[in-house]
């Protein structure tokens, strides 16, 4: 049984990325030709994905019947690399923390290359998407199953490569193409960290294995120094990749994708991958608190930057990416201040509810024939009322309502902000929740109620097809209840996840009073009630689109940082390119590599002569190096 | 008396020599070439008698066919490089010129 389920954590990532080869290699071969049916690619491309989910699901359930200190599945594949003292071989671990993330990872990634077959029907190069896809899926899987840093940076470039990609798939229109290399360039940003940060960490503790289980069991070897700076690369690397402060950017922008590669790339999974590495790396960040705090002053700083960009937006896909951010921001706080199962548990419903979000506004979308401005949009709620209900659910979770997943794993993460003393970062918390239900429903609001804007597009909306709705429906009840598996003790739950988490995550439990823990929930609500009230007000009855003035204007234009970016980065690293292409080179570098270039012209100059093209000159060469030749072996011989 | 059979050798080696290096006509060059083939037979076949072994006149016999086939290729080369220019001149053909 376990020796199967040893096997199984190889074929897991294996699985998609068959698909992806063979997808791949279908579509090269014939994409100048007659196509294979689109109906194929789509069996096809949701085969792997089903196939690793029903195989996690076996693992998981392994796990569980382990005993709590052996809840740890390791298979070393092959040896990877050795170079002297450094050994590395491409392994794959399941423990509590990545069995969770493998679970949901699965079975979001199923469900929305399901929704996929629906939503790029029409799509010339079906093949090619699906493809990415499966690509992406097989890298995240990595990513969440290796067994060292070194593994999971494999998968975290993989992941890389394929938002780059899909964020780029509609490469005709100039400005995705340029939304894609923004994601890739600021993401490298990142992985300069990561990488930094692994370095050093060899360099403390490698010498006795680089793997989770042997760094776990060294890393109080770890100078104190040395460990905070592995700690704040590592974040770099997470920041990048989790689209925190400084280098979120790129997330809005990467929106130019298809929508569900918006679902389950820039949402559910590969954005989350830094709060999984920080969760990975909790016996590290244990070590030092200074490293956590500035995590978690990042994470809440981002999240409350990001609502109130939020708050602006026009785009529906622009709302769900800020408020993706921000979210991002509630984790990064969560796991900062050692409340690792919090955060991971926010991941967790986060994937549920975003996804679930971004698919209803890709089956919006897809309503309203690829119109992605909430202000031309408007009384949508009777021609879809699927979408209507499941993204109410959504949104309702995303707002923290209780008793919606969103709630309790939100609610958790501000009593450990609270708890722990951090009571700055606990109300910024507070603060940014009321702002996501106002801005959650704003987009509701304006979307869903009031009156149409374009009578016409109206008209013609209609209910996407059942290979959409039936994954939204899925995701609507894993949005519902995927809070109760968390279900606090305060109501008598049993905290099934926190405890699940126990052995991988150093958390630190703070503990309190009933009544505080009564208090932190209720402000959480208030703030929940104050931006639904405020949003029905403003929005409730209809709306058109606002003028934006004064501070309004200044967050609508992202606080201008975008342009304070390219003035501060961009435009000098191009005046750089620019003078180091147009002086420097022909200038400076030119000179000795012309000089070289003039010694090989000459001498070639030279020895052209003796090629005369002659046969008899040729023959007179024979004759003369024959007779040295011969000469001298009669010299030698006598 | 050895001695004269090996010089005969040698000069109708370099004979050989002088015509491939200084004729122009293709076929001159061609029967020069032979020229030397044989030069070496002679000098084979005289160690032969010298050391009173066959070795030699066997590898002899081999050139004589090694010769044989080799003339019919190269009358055939000859011939199509007539085709092509129309001339025999070596100096004609110089494509390797650098």
């Amino acid at each position: 049984m376990e020796q199967t389920a040893q096997f199984y954590l190889g074929l897991i990532p294996l699985m998609p990325l068959i698909g992806a080869v063979l997808i791949g290699l279908m579509h090269v071969t014939t994409c100048r030709g007659e196509r294979f049916p689109d109906k194929l690619y789509a069996v096809l491309a949701c085969i792997g994905p089903v196939l690793s989910c029903i195989m996690a699901f076996q693992v998981f359930s392994l796990l569980r019947t382990l005993p709590v200190e052996h809840r740890i599945l390791v298979h070393k594949v092959f040896t990877w690399i050795s170079v002297g003292e450094l050994k590395i071989s491409m392994g794959f671990m399941a423990d509590p923390l990545s069995s969770l993330m493998l679970l949901f990872v699965t079975f979001i990634g199923s469900l929305i290359h399901v929704y996929s077959i629906g939503y790029m029907a029409d799509d010339k190069t079906y093949a090619k998407f699906f493809g990415y896809m499966n690509l992406f899926l097989g890298s995240m899987l990595i990513l969440v199953l290796g067994d060292g840093p070194v593994v999971m940076f494999v998968g975290w470039e993989g992941v890389g490569l394929c938002s780059y990609l899909l964020i780029s798939y509609y490469n005709e229109d100039t400005s995705n193409v340029l939304a894609g290399n923004k994601a890739f360039i600021v993401n490298r940003i990142g992985d300069l960290g990561f990488v930094l940060g692994m370095a050093f960490l060899f360099w403390g503790i490698g010498a006795n294995g680089f793997d989770y289980v042997s760094l776990k069991t060294n890393a109080h070897l770890l100078p104190q120094a040395t460990c905070l700076l592995v700690c704040l690369l590592l974040f770099v690397g997470a920041t990048g990749k989790s689209a925190q402060i400084p280098l979120y950017v790129w997330l809005p922008d990467a929106m130019a994708g298809p929508t569900p590669v918006s679902a389950l790339i820039h949402a559910a999974t590969m954005v989350t991958a830094g709060v999984y590495m920080v969760a990975r790396f909790s016996f590290l960040y244990i070590q030092v608190p200074e490293a956590g705090e500035v995590v978690a002053w990042i994470g809440i700083l981002t999240a409350l930057v990001s609502a109130i960009y939020g708050m602006f937006q026009d785009d529906i896909k622009k709302v769900l990416a800020y408020s993706t951010v921000s979210q991002l921001g509630y984790m990064f706080a969560g796991v900062g201040l050692s409340a690792y199962s919090a955060g991971i548990f926010h991941v967790f419903t986060h994937a549920f509810f975003k996804a679930l979000l971004f698919l209803g506004a890709g089956s919006v979308i897809y309503a309203m024939h690829h119109e992605q401005n909430i202000w031309k949009m408007g009384g949508l709620k009777k021609k879809l009322p699927v979408t209507y209900l499941t993204m109410l659910v959504g949104a309702l979770a995303l707002s923290g309502c209780p008793p919606f997943s969103g709630f309790f794993s939100k609610d958790e993460i501000l009593f450990s902000a609270y708890a722990s003393g951090h009571k700055e970062i606990w109300m910024i918390g507070v603060l940014v929740a009321g702002m996501t239900a106002y801005y959650t429903f704003r987009m509701m609001f304006v979307v869903f109620h009031g009156q149409p804007h374009s009578k016409t597009s109206f008209d013609h909306a209609h209910e996407p097809p059942p290979v959409m709705t039936v994954p939204l429906v899925i995701l609507a009840a894993g949005a519902l209840l995927a809070g109760f598996l968390n279900f606090p003790e305060l109501f008598g739950g049993h905290q099934m996840v926190s405890g699940w988490l126990e052995p991988s995550v150093a958390d630190v439990h703070s503990h309190a009073e009933g009544s505080t823990e009564w208090m932190v929930m209720g402000a959480s609500v208030l703030a929940f009630l104050i931006g639904i009230t405020t949003a029905f007000v403003k929005f409730g009855k209809g709306a058109e689109l606002p003028v934006f003035s004064g501070f309004a204007k200044f967050a609508y234009n992202k606080f201008y940082i975008d342009e304070l970016y390219d003035m501060l980065f961009v435009q000098p690293y191009k005046t750089i390119g620019a003078i180091i292409w147009e002086d420097f080179d022909p200038n400076v570098t030119d000179g000795p590599r012309k000089t070289v270039a003039w010694i090989y012209e000459l001498a070639g100059d030279i020895f052209r002569l003796v090629q005369t093209g002659y046969v008899r000159v040729y023959a007179i060469y024979m004759v003369i190096g024959l007779s040295l030749i011969s000469l001298l072996i009669s010299q030698t011989l006598n | 008396m050895i001695l004269n059979y090996l010089t005969l050798s040698i000069i109708l080696f370099c004979l050989g020599i002088l015509g491939v290096i200084s004729r122009r006509n293709v076929f001159t060059v061609f029967m020069s070439i032979e020229l030397m083939l044989n030069a070496a037979n002679l000098a084979f076949i005289t160690f032969s008698r010298l050391h009173v072994s066959m070795d030699g006149q066997v590898l002899a016999m081999m050139v004589i066919a090694v010769a044989a086939a080799e003339a019919s290729l190269a009358l055939a080369v000859v011939i199509l490089l007539h085709k092509h220019k129309g001339v025999l001149d070596t100096n004609i053909f110089s494509l390797l010129k650098g």
